[in-house]
């Protein structure tokens, strides 16, 4: 069993959720267990399933800013996703591949970018359920969802952030800070630039070096028929305001 | 009527509670926590519905548990929504 490895591109929020499902119904019908990089273009707030959209994103905000807002299919926090400051990945496969306990198959996914930005110098740690941390402060955050027997985990690594940018788009609750200032909010997170300098080119490297490890693996694409699904996906749901504003 | 909490070493739940003369017409929970299959969200809402505000513990676990069935919840648990439950509506 070969893992295909779709190398870094581009698109828009709702594309990339829409290719994520695509690929997992692929590898659903027996297509190959598939990770895929890719950033967003434009930058784009993603919520989780189960996250009110007024409630954690500032919708006008994000208008002025040419921000787009997307809902997951996975559950987990609401993440901005700068065009230039992080790499996002996604990991598809049939659920046998992986522990059949949820938080063991975090671990195992989240080891491979630990893993990865050790390579960089960089001693990251899994923080339970679902975050990377570097020196005490968030640098990854990830989410899963199992569908008919597929695994979809995806995850953005932090390489340089705009704090104050991120926060002028997030809502945070009142009760996720209740004893902190907003400021220490902000200070609870990093990126790879801040921990050693490290370029975004030389964090792909280091990614693909990763999770590559230990693994058979080749250089592969996506199908066209995975394409033309994304897309009709990409439409019917995930720029759809039935979606998106569904909580 | 409405409760939000960070639930230790999990996740933030707000639940929403909507009543019309003590009987709870409608229940909305959202929040950065987990659950799959995630449709079942919809089921663990609508087990609560139809309950009168001040039930017992017991009924309120007995309803949220057949909702949850084989699903699985990551960051909260059955007995947190009861409890989240019953601080929304103040009991």
């Amino acid at each position: 069993m070969s893992w295909r490895i779709i190398d870094y591109a581009e698109n828009d929020a709702f594309m990339n959720m829409a290719i994520d499902e695509a690929v997992s119904e692929s590898v659903r019908a027996g297509g190959p267990p598939t990770i895929r990089f890719y950033g967003w273009k434009p930058s784009a707030v993603s919520i989780g399933f189960f996250q009110s959209l007024e409630k954690e994103v500032d919708t006008l905000a994000c208008q002025d800013a040419g921000v787009d807002i997307v809902r997951r299919r996975t559950g987990g926090g609401a993440v901005y996703h700068d065009s230039l400051g992080e790499i996002t990945y996604s990991v598809i496969a049939k659920e046998g591949l992986f522990p059949k306990d949820i938080l063991a198959s975090y671990r195992v996914i989240c080891g491979w970018i630990i893993g990865s930005l050790s390579l960089l110098g960089i001693e990251a740690e899994f923080k339970p359920i679902n975050d990377i941390t570097a020196g005490g402060k968030k640098i990854s955050g990830n989410a899963q969802t199992r569908r008919g027997g597929v695994l979809l985990q995806h995850g953005t690594i932090l390489h340089s952030v705009d704090v104050d940018r991120m926060f002028s788009l997030l809502r945070v609750s009142d009760e996720k800070i209740k004893d902190k200032t907003i400021a220490s909010v902000k200070e609870r997170v990093t990126s790879v630039k801040q921990q050693n300098g490290a370029t975004r080119d030389e964090l792909y490297d280091a990614l693909r070096k990763g999770f590559r490890s230990g693994k058979d693996s080749y250089d592969g694409s996506l199908e066209g028929s995975e394409l033309s699904r994304a897309r009709a996906l990409s439409i019917e749901r995930y720029r759809s305001m039935d979606w998106n504003r569904m909580r | 009527m409405r409760w939000e909490e960070k639930i230790p070493g999990g996740k933030l739940v707000c639940m929403e509670v909507w009543a019309e003369g003590g009987t709870v017409s409608r229940v909305s929970i959202t929040g950065d926590f987990f659950l799959h299959p995630e449709e079942r969200i919809t089921d663990i809402e609508n087990s609560l519905v139809g309950i009168r505000i001040n039930a017992e513990d017991l009924a309120i676990a007995a309803r949220l548990d057949e909702a949850i069935g084989d699903s699985l919840l990551i960051g909260v648990s059955a007995g947190d929504l009861a409890r989240i439950f019953r601080k929304a509506v103040g009991q």
